[in-house]
């Protein structure tokens, strides 16, 4: 029965990221204006767990993202991952956007293997690896294809392949499907959950809509729907997968987090 | 390249531009002063300043006073230009909506587009001679070229939902032109005004670089004539400067016009 | 259903009905027609207006013109013949361009790179910018003579402009979101001004290079119409102070025809070079 939990530190997972008390204010220019976005943000992440943050537009929780992420900095509280401070963006934490950010100039091979090339392994190497995770988001035969030769969902794929590629400790996936159609979006929300099955990483997944969470999520957490975001409840999902997303108790979980939010997804 | 939002400017970074400037125009001075910079090659700002003052009521050595030099430019630029908007604006727009306009009009248009402004003075030359008319034909050649080209590039533009919509009232092709490409046009077509402008201003200025006796391009000219470098100078400042003020004055007119319009001619 | 822009807001072209009356009219409104009666209407009015005024001494007949072409392309005038003079001009062009975009592209770099050099050198530029290229001439010949390297000069100038804007803007329009991506991926300094900034930018900076080369053009036109002993620009002049109009639109057309050839060259150039790059609204 999903219900409102913690996780225990006194379990034999291990704590992969964890966030304390974690603030943000937005100031324009110089300093005259002061948008909170974030509210004491306190939450952990287990190893190897699919933890999904739901909230409805503008609650903060790309910008949540982001911090863990590296890319912001927190105004106040901090961001540990495996216990050491997060201080600026890095490879050990891959990043999925949602208007996929893949570079146009580079193939679907020249973007998967960038991580690694910046890492300085050699080509053959490279592309052995690249072309291992090209074939697990499904693309393969397309490595020598543009950005721009490519649909939204197979844009998206390579965006996948590219942060898997380059080994990061988490990934972090900023509402992924935001801007593919309602078709592409279930069978990309599919693909992940088998990709995730296929090679485990610790995942924290954005979106706005209950049933993505619901149907991907070993976690939700939801924030509130007026900013400053702030933690609203927790949920555990224990359905087992692969999940459906007609199933009688992924609707029953659907409906009480609908309830308790602002959301009609 | 940061996400956060910047914090002030530091101090030093405010007052690089203003050091910047004024030492421009210090080494500038310093250069004549210091005659590492021969007097008869270059002027030095001093000098220039000096002929500014001097040249608004003095007619020597060039014939004219300056502003009477620069209002004849201005004038040989501002008929051709117009002259550009009054025929090249509608005939684009036309163009961009009826075929028989378009199929009648483009073949010339595209002999004349690839024609680089300046070497139509020759030819206007030739025809008119070096007074107002050649001058005025020159500046018209090279701005209907713009003008046309953003206008039917505006009209093209435009919404096709606009118009499907328009049609389902029943409005006429005439009135679909007239209530819809038009207005969705204005953008576009103020921004072909403005590079017509740059361009009347630009030709003009080598028109009478070339062959002339009066105006902004006749006082450089002389002033290389008669080795006086300070007239050269005054002459490009001067010339700088109106372009300046007109293509400002432009780009404010067409922010009142266009206010509420976005950019880019489709209004939704 | 007919979608596309063309259909939709040009004219109903395709008028209902069969019969000879509705066939008669869609064929005046076919735009394939009209480009036909239109060029051949024009020809025929230039002939006769030719033709027909005093001493066809101010317009000379097409034919007369493509005789004259035919002629310079194989006489010499002044010591070269239209390939020569041809030639010199573009030899100018590409000299000058070459000055003003190696000065100018790495210049508009640093600006975009660096808030000071951009603080040192925009108050300059912005002084300078409004200036016609064409109106350093005087300057120019003043301190280089007539020779080559007052043509030059100015078309260095012409070239600068155009190249530091856009590959200024080129840099600092890139998408920021590519340099979150880049930083993700564990990219240090160096590497994301490589891997990000330079190919985002290019394409912009390609397209004023585009901008720069047809400026170039304009420019030694301009030069060699005040001073010169050779050149496009100087061919059409003594076809003016010669009074044969006939040379002044021969030249003319060999002109427009190369400005036309520089800009679709470049822009076959641009695709094979940039095959990514959006094709934006003018």
């Amino acid at each position: 029965m999903p219900v409102e939990s913690r996780v225990d530190a006194m379990t034999d997972e291990t704590i992969k990221i964890e966030c304390r008390s974690v603030s943000k204010i937005f100031k324009q220019r110089g300093g005259k204006v002061q948008i909170p976005v974030l509210n004491s943000i306190s939450l952990s992440v287990v190893e190897n767990e699919f933890l999904v943050i739901v909230g409805p537009g503008q609650c903060g929780k790309t910008t949540l993202l982001r911090i863990i992420g590296g890319l912001e900095t927190p105004t106040t509280g901090n961001v540990l991952l495996d216990g050491k401070e997060v201080s600026g963006p890095g490879p050990d934490r891959g990043m999925v956007f949602q208007k996929y950010t893949l570079f146009p100039w580079k193939t679907v091979m020249g973007n998967v293997e960038m991580g690694l090339k910046l890492g300085g392994m050699s080509k053959k190497e490279r592309r052995e690896i690249a072309g291992h995770y090209i074939n697990l988001v499904g693309l393969q035969g397309f490595e020598k294809a543009f950005p721009h030769q490519l649909s939204g969902g197979m844009k998206q794929r390579v965006g996948i392949a590219r942060a898997y590629a380059n080994d990061p400790k988490v990934l972090l996936l900023d509402e992924p499907f935001g801007q593919l159609d309602a078709q592409t979006r279930y069978l990309m929300e599919q693909e992940t959950a088998r990709i995730w099955l296929a090679e485990k990483k610790t995942v924290v997944f954005v979106t706005n809509s209950i049933e993505e969470a619901v149907y991907l999520a070993d976690r939700i957490v939801t924030l509130e729907g007026k900013l400053p975001g702030r933690m609203k409840s927790t949920y555990v999902v224990n359905l087992p997968r692969p999940r459906e997303h007609i199933d009688k108790e992924f609707l029953k979980l659907r409906h009480m987090i609908t309830h308790e939010t602002e959301l009609l997804l | 390249m940061e996400s956060e939002t910047k914090l002030k400017d530091p101090f030093s970074l405010k007052i690089t531009p203003w050091v910047s400037f004024i030492s421009f125009f210090v080494v500038w001075q310093l250069l004549i002063d210091t005659e590492i910079v021969p007097r008869i090659l270059l002027a030095s700002p001093v000098e220039v300043g000096k002929l500014f003052i001097d040249k608004l009521t003095n007619p020597d050595p060039d014939g004219a006073v300056l502003m009477t030099h620069t209002m004849i430019s201005l004038l040989e630029a501002l008929l051709g230009y117009v002259l550009a908007l009054v025929i090249g604006i509608p005939l684009g727009l036309l163009m961009g909506w009826f075929t028989v306009a378009e199929g009648l009009a483009r073949p010339l248009f595209e002999m004349i587009r690839p024609i680089p402004p300046v070497a139509w003075i020759p030819l206007a030359i030739f025809w008119f001679g070096i007074g107002l008319t050649g001058k005025v034909f020159i500046i018209w050649a090279c701005g209907v070229v713009p003008c046309v080209i953003n206008a039917y590039t505006g009209v093209r533009m435009t919404n096709p939902t606009l118009i499907q919509m328009a049609r389902t009232y029943g409005a006429s092709d005439w009135q679909i032109f007239i209530n819809i490409c038009v207005p969705s046009a204005l953008p576009m077509v103020f921004g072909g005004l403005q590079i017509a402008l740059a361009l009347a201003w630009s030709t003009l200025v080598a028109a009478e670089l070339i062959a002339a006796n009066e105006g902004l391009g006749y006082l450089i000219t002389m002033g290389r004539r008669l080795l006086r470098p300070d007239m050269i100078v005054l002459g490009m400042v001067m010339v700088g400067l109106t372009g300046w003020v007109i293509g400002n004055i432009i780009d404010r007119i067409e922010r009142r016009l266009t206010a509420g319009l976005e950019r880019g001619g489709a209004a939704t | 259903m007919k979608t596309t822009m063309e259909h939709t807001i040009s004219v109903h072209a395709t008028s209902q009905g069969n019969g000879p009356a509705a066939f008669v009219r869609r064929v005046l409104k076919n735009r394939h027609f009209l480009y036909v009666v239109s060029i051949a209407g024009l020809l025929i009015i230039w002939h006769f207006f030719a033709v027909s005024s005093k001493d066809s001494k101010y317009m000379p007949t097409p034919f007369m013109v493509l005789n004259e072409l035919w002629r310079i392309a194989h006489e010499n005038l002044a010591g070269k013949n239209l390939w020569g003079h041809l030639w010199s001009s573009l030899h100018r062009v590409l000299i000058g361009f070459a000055i003003g975009s190696i000065v100018g592209v790495p210049l508009g770099l640093f600006m975009a790179l660096n808030r000071y050099v951009n603080a040192l050198v925009k108050p300059v530029f912005d002084l300078i910018k409004p200036m016609p290229p064409i109106s350093w001439i005087s300057l120019a010949i003043l301190w280089f003579g007539i020779g080559e390297e007052s043509k030059v000069f100015i078309i260095a100038i012409g070239a600068l402009v155009p190249a530091l804007i856009n590959s200024y803007n080129g840099i600092r329009l890139v998408d920021p979101a590519l340099y979150d991506a880049i930083r993700m991926l564990g990219a240090n300094r160096w590497q994301t001004l490589v891997e990000v900034t330079f190919p985002a930018g290019f394409p912009a900076l390609f397209a004023g290079l585009q901008i720069s080369l047809s400026v170039a053009w304009s420019c030694v036109l301009a030069a060699e119409l005040v001073s010169a002993r050779s050149g496009m620009g100087f061919l059409i002049i003594l076809g003016m102070t010669m009074s044969k109009p006939a040379m002044i639109l021969s030249g003319m057309v060999v002109i427009a025809v190369t400005a036309y050839l520089i800009t679709a060259v470049l822009s076959k150039v641009e695709k094979w070079v940039c095959p990514w790059k959006v094709e934006l609204m003018q």
